[in-house]
């Protein structure tokens, strides 16, 4: 075999396996990144959570673990996925900042409401508030150590 | 560690093949790529210089080294951290390599040393009294250290044999030591011991006048003595790298205890006025500053190393010239400081990323294995302090081989020649394994 051809291939196979050796670290770093972010709710610091009270489904999760971001919406991706035509694919969103909760929602057809009132764009959250998005009504529980802030 | 997920979450195949089963990190896959990675560069160089037959010996060594140590880590040190291993055994085959296109002279020696320093990193590893006895010994060790330090000064050599060079090694018949290097290693295990046993105090501090934490001389007073002590050894030596690589660790593993902010403004500030010092004291400071500033008006003299080390980086170009065929060797001693300029010639601009990333990435796990480190603020330190010596070395010899920062001559940790250098990396990797798996 030519030389040149030789020297090729080997220059392939150096690169290939330097990217392989490359594409290993970043995917141990991107589950980790993953991991960090459920490290609170894994590690007993549930902060609180949602229950779905309206409708009542037997077949759906009803609880759902308060998250530093929570999504709502009709689209697959959400943490909470709402399965009526009056949802938007990207609706709204449960945020931790600076110590508080708050409910935003993503520019929604039908809006958000709180407490049975539509939000303008942001509101914070208390212990006991009931979030409406179409037909679907959930409570808010939040913990007694987080509440006080 | 805590931050794994379930595989459960994960039903990609690919992907469990590449994170392994625990998530973190496929020590076989990565092992076997960077056996390739090798194999292929020594095959390539071999193609260029084909009467030598004795190319492959240092490879057998590499594939003992790895496939033992992952195998004994794998049964008795289960719960580890398997990029470790993975990262540093590549990042020390690449060096193999590349001192065996280098200096083939040197290759043999290499291959034993790393055969030495893998023995030693697992031993550490797997008995966990050695983190005991470094914190119960602190003063014994350190002192016994400075003591070899300064028998340097008295009996000090240079394995070169060249008159002027700086004599830091001790020698016994044809094996040497550099005495510098393992204090890396029990200057920080000294320093986090004795900050550790200050937490209790700087948290008392920070409590009664919130910002500003205690940095009393009383709380510090000590280590700065013996800190001191290493540094007018060091600098008696001229190992005037060393000797800045100890102060920045120092001020990070300091910050890091107290968490006062201008700690960092104040020993910036220090480190410029050291080096304004060392400017006027020493005629090597000075040439180095000099040609930082501008080596061209002496590319042919005494800058003449940093200045092919920049064509180097220009010819090597993105894909490099391939191993065995760039033409690192009007380099001067391209195989121990300069090694990474080597590496950018025939391995080009991705090789120099592959090796920013691996460091990155240790840097990563060993700083997640000091956050990890709950019960205790001595391993929570030394964790800290051994990553960080690893990095801030590595950055202060790649930035210098690019003409970022004036030329420091410390190793590039695994990869350069030297065997003291990488057996103390070794050593280090070793305490952060049995960092990782849990120090009880």
């Amino acid at each position: 075999m030519n030389i040149e051809v030789t020297i090729f291939i080997l220059r392939l196979i150096a690169g290939l396996s330097l990217a392989g050796f490359l594409l290993a670290l970043f995917v141990v770093i991107w589950r980790n990144a993953g991991g960090a972010i459920q490290l609170p709710a894994a590690a007993g610091f549930e902060q609180g959570h949602l229950t779905c009270e309206q409708p009542a489904l037997a077949d759906e999760a009803q609880r759902y673990s308060l998250r530093p971001i929570l999504t709502m919406g009709r689209a697959e991706a959400n943490t909470i996925v709402i399965r009526d035509d009056y949802a938007s694919a990207k609706h709204a969103r449960i945020v931790l900042e600076q110590g508080r909760w708050w409910l935003e929602d993503r520019g929604s057809r039908n809006g958000t409401q709180l407490n049975g009132e539509t939000i303008a764009s942001r509101a914070i959250l208390a212990d006991g508030d009931e979030i409406g998005i179409g037909k679907y009504r959930y409570r808010l529980h939040l913990n007694r150590e987080y509440t006080a802030l | 560690m805590t931050l794994t997920r379930t595989d459960v979450e994960n039903p990609l195949p690919l992907a469990r093949a590449l994170v392994g089963s625990r998530g973190r990190g496929n020590v076989w896959l990565m092992l076997a790529l960077a056996g390739v990675f090798m194999a292929v560069g020594l095959a390539s160089i071999s193609l260029s210089r084909p009467s030598d037959a004795d190319l492959w010996a240092g490879f057998a060594v590499w594939i003992v080294c790895a496939l033992g140590a992952a195998l004994v880590l794998k049964w008795r040190l289960q719960s580890h951290d398997p990029l470790l291993l993975a990262l540093s055994m590549f990042l020390s085959g690449w060096g193999l390599v590349a001192i065996e296109r280098l200096a083939p002279a040197f290759a043999d020696r290499q291959a034993l040393w790393l055969l030495v320093s893998v023995l030693a990193m697992l031993a550490i590893a797997l008995f966990p009294q050695v983190l005991r006895w470094l914190r119960g010994y602190r003063y014994s060790l350190l002192a016994a250290a400075l003591l070899l330090l300064s028998a340097t000064i008295v009996l000090g050599r240079n394995p070169s044999g060249f008159e002027h060079a700086p004599r830091l090694w001790l020698g016994i018949g044809a094996f040497y030591f550099q005495p510098s290097e393992i204090m890396k290693v029990i200057l920080v295990a000294f320093m986090a011991s004795y900050l550790a046993e200050q937490s209790a105090a700087f948290r008392a501090h920070a409590d009664q006048a919130p910002g500003a934490a205690g940095l009393s001389l009383r709380l510090i007073g000590p280590i700065i003595l013996m800190w001191l002590l290493s540094m007018v050894i060091l600098v008696w030596q001229r190992d005037l790298g060393t000797a800045m690589l100890f102060f920045i660790v120092f001020l990070l593993l300091l910050y890091l205890s107290c968490g006062d902010p201008r700690l960092v403004f104040s020993g910036a500030l220090l480190v410029l006025a050291a080096g304004a010092v060392a400017y006027q004291l020493f005629d090597v400071v000075q040439l180095r500053v000099d040609i930082w500033l501008d080596p061209w008006p002496e590319a042919d003299g005494r800058a003449y190393q940093i200045v092919q080390s920049l064509m180097a980086f220009g010819a090597g170009g993105i894909a490099g010239a391939g191993p065995g065929l760039g033409s690192p060797g009007y380099i001067p001693v391209v195989h121990s400081d300069f090694i990474f300029a080597a590496i950018a010639e025939e391995w080009g601009l991705l090789g120099v990323i592959a090796i920013l990333c691996s460091f990155g990435v240790l840097a990563w796990r060993g700083l997640a294995i000091a956050l990890a480190q709950r019960g205790s603020a001595f391993h929570r330190l030394l964790a800290a302090g051994l990553t960080l010596t690893l990095l801030v070395q590595a950055l202060m010899i790649m930035a210098g081989v690019l003409k970022l920062l004036p030329l420091t001559g410390v190793t590039l940790p695994f990869i350069s020649y030297g065997g003291s250098s990488l057996f103390v990396c070794h050593i280090m990797v070793g305490l952060l394994l049995r960092l990782s798996a849990g120090a009880r």
